[in-house]
């Protein structure tokens, strides 16, 4: 499971890395991922210690969406990997931005590549 | 997503026995004076934010799902889907007006004390038929066979909604509607609300968010109701935040509230007739400036966590300062907010020395360095039944969540909902 994990990762940080730069830039970011990948292999157990302390009081202990709170479980870790990363910077977009806000500035790149795979992948 | 087609995604075996026990462990040990040991078991599964039960003597429960609907689980595990919101599908019947959006939609569900002879059941929901929008107390009269409902009457129909997103924390659209709907001993019905995220419902005369009414079945105010002159006479008490937990002491009958706080200060309150619970969250008044979009609700400092005393200091959830005779909280989890939901009063000697003690359900937040705090807490009261004594943790067989609704069965045993999806049934002993 580690490897599959791997390779998620492996693709999140080639998504952010795609997006980040400019088309010249990409044929770097594209020869990043192999070092990337062996690098930074996607820590569960950190990213579960994160959803339990940030994320399942709100939006449920399997990620399914609850109360007010959107599901994440269905979700691409690229999609949550890229709203934390808005939300990081300080951005709002959505009614409950303040809250996401809070919990997602404290967040390291490593931790959002871990909580985005965890999040999309351990439910399912 | 109707609970029809959340059973269909059960394996066969388990979709067959739904609406029956389908998980059970053993009891967890507990030792102590004040502790039960605990068994549980998974009553319902599946559900889409079930928020709140009510049951018959014979153990007929009748449970709402918040963007879902109605439905009746009957003592042999059969589920029927009676009132569906909006176009859900899967439901006998349904409320075209009716509709979900952030934390409004269908919440509190009580039977009516005369129901063997009368039917009638009672629904609280968010429905568009006015505009603004508003939250509706509805009656029905439910069918011999419990397969359906009919003869609607919205008896209240005025409970402000919030109808756009704001500047604050949660602060979208249907924010803050209270939603419990409960008959006390002597046959008045209770309706809980909350203030919608704006600064002038909770100390308004008129406006019917933010109290606790007390009516009877048709919607009219109790004539012993003795809120202020001006006041709506369907006051019971005003100036509350967000009430969703209501239950009536065993022996002095007395209504209190659990009521969410603001960042700070979750409150258990011992109602009196008329009282004021001294919440009044509107800028340019006790101190403070402006704040945003007119709710200080969530001032100072809305963005970031700050000390929850000087939270409080600055926007109090009672605010004896400007109301001095404000009824006073008797507890306040310890100056934390952390969603407290729901009230009940354990009843029966298997409870041991909870027998008579209030549970509250709470649902979690973890904001600004809160604990998230997800739990049941056993409130125990003095020999005056006017004081709290002494508060437990309710020690879990199970997995903890989002603890919307606790109701008392008729079995001697604790429900619980929890918005993931779980009615789940706490029997002490084992």
């Amino acid at each position: 499971m580690s490897k599959v994990y791997s390779l998620v990762a492996f693709i999140i940080i080639c998504s952010f890395a795609a997006r980040a730069d400019s088309l010249a830039a990409d044929a770097k970011a594209n020869e990043k991922p192999e070092t990337a990948a062996i690098a930074q292999e996607v820590d569960l157990e950190a990213a579960e210690n994160i959803f339990h302390k940030s994320c399942r009081a709100c939006h449920g202990n399997q990620a399914q969406g609850v109360a007010s709170y959107p599901k994440l479980s269905d979700k691409t870790p690229e999609y949550i990997a890229e709203k934390l990363r808005i939300y990081r910077s300080g951005e709002k977009i959505g009614p409950n931005s303040i809250l996401m806000i809070s919990h997602a500035k404290k967040l390291s790149d490593e931790d959002i590549a871990n909580i985005s795979v965890y999040v999309a992948t351990a439910f399912d | 997503m109707g609970h029809v087609t959340s059973f269909s995604a059960l394996p066969l075996a388990a979709a067959l026995l739904a609406g029956t026990a389908v998980l059970s462990s053993p009891a967890f040990a507990q030792n102590g004076m004040n502790t039960t040991s605990l068994q549980h078991e998974v009553v319902l599964d599946g559900l889409d934010n079930p928020w709140d039960m009510a049951f018959l003597e014979d153990g007929t429960m009748l449970f709402t799902e918040k963007c879902s609907g109605l439905s009746v689980r009957l003592p042999d595990g059969t589920v029927n889907a009676l009132y569906g919101v909006g176009d859900v599908e899967g439901y006998a019947s349904n409320g075209s007006d009716l509709f979900c959006e952030g934390q409004a939609g269908m919440m509190g569900v009580a039977f009516d004390p005369d129901f063997g002879n009368n039917r009638r059941i009672y629904v609280y929901a968010t429905s568009n038929l006015s505009d603004p929008h508003t939250n509706r107390l509805m009656r029905f009269t439910l069918s011999e066979d419990f397969s359906a409902v009919s003869d609607r009457v919205d008896i209240v129909d005025d409970v402000p909604y919030k109808m756009a997103a704001s500047d604050h924390p949660f602060g979208g659209p249907g924010a803050h509607n209270g939603g419990r709907v409960r008959f006390d001993a002597n046959g008045h019905l209770f309706l809980t609300t909350g203030d919608t995220h704006n600064g002038e419902v909770p100390q308004s005369p008129t406006m019917m968010g933010s109290k606790v009414l007390r009516i009877d079945t048709d919607g009219n105010a109790i004539t012993e109701n003795s809120p202020p002159e001006g006041f709506d006479t369907r006051t019971y008490t005003y100036g509350h935040r967000n009430v969703q937990g209501i239950a009536f002491h065993p022996e002095t009958g007395a209504a209190i509230t659990a009521e969410h706080g603001p960042w700070h200060s979750d409150e258990i309150t011992i109602l009196q007739n008329g009282g004021n619970a001294g919440w009044d969250p509107r800028p340019n008044m006790a101190g403070r400036g402006d704040c945003p979009d007119d709710y200080c609700g969530y001032s100072p400092n809305q963005e970031d966590g700050m000390n929850r005393y000087e939270r409080a200091a600055f926007m109090p959830m009672t605010d004896f300062d400007t109301y001095p005779d404000a009824m006073p909280p008797i507890w306040n989890n310890n100056g934390w907010s952390q969603g407290i939901s729901s009230a009940a009063f354990l009843d029966g000697e298997a409870w041991g020395d909870w027998d008579g003690a209030m549970v509250v359900g709470i649902m979690g937040i973890g904001f600004g360095g809160t604990p998230i705090g997800q739990r049941i807490d056993v409130i125990q009261f003095n020999d005056d039944n006017t004081d709290v004594e002494d508060v437990t943790e309710m020690t879990l067989p199970m997995d903890t969540g989002r603890f919307r609704s606790v109701v008392m069965g008729p079995d001697g045993s604790l429900y619980t909902s929890i918005d993931e999806g779980t009615i789940y049934k706490l029997t002490p002993g084992g």
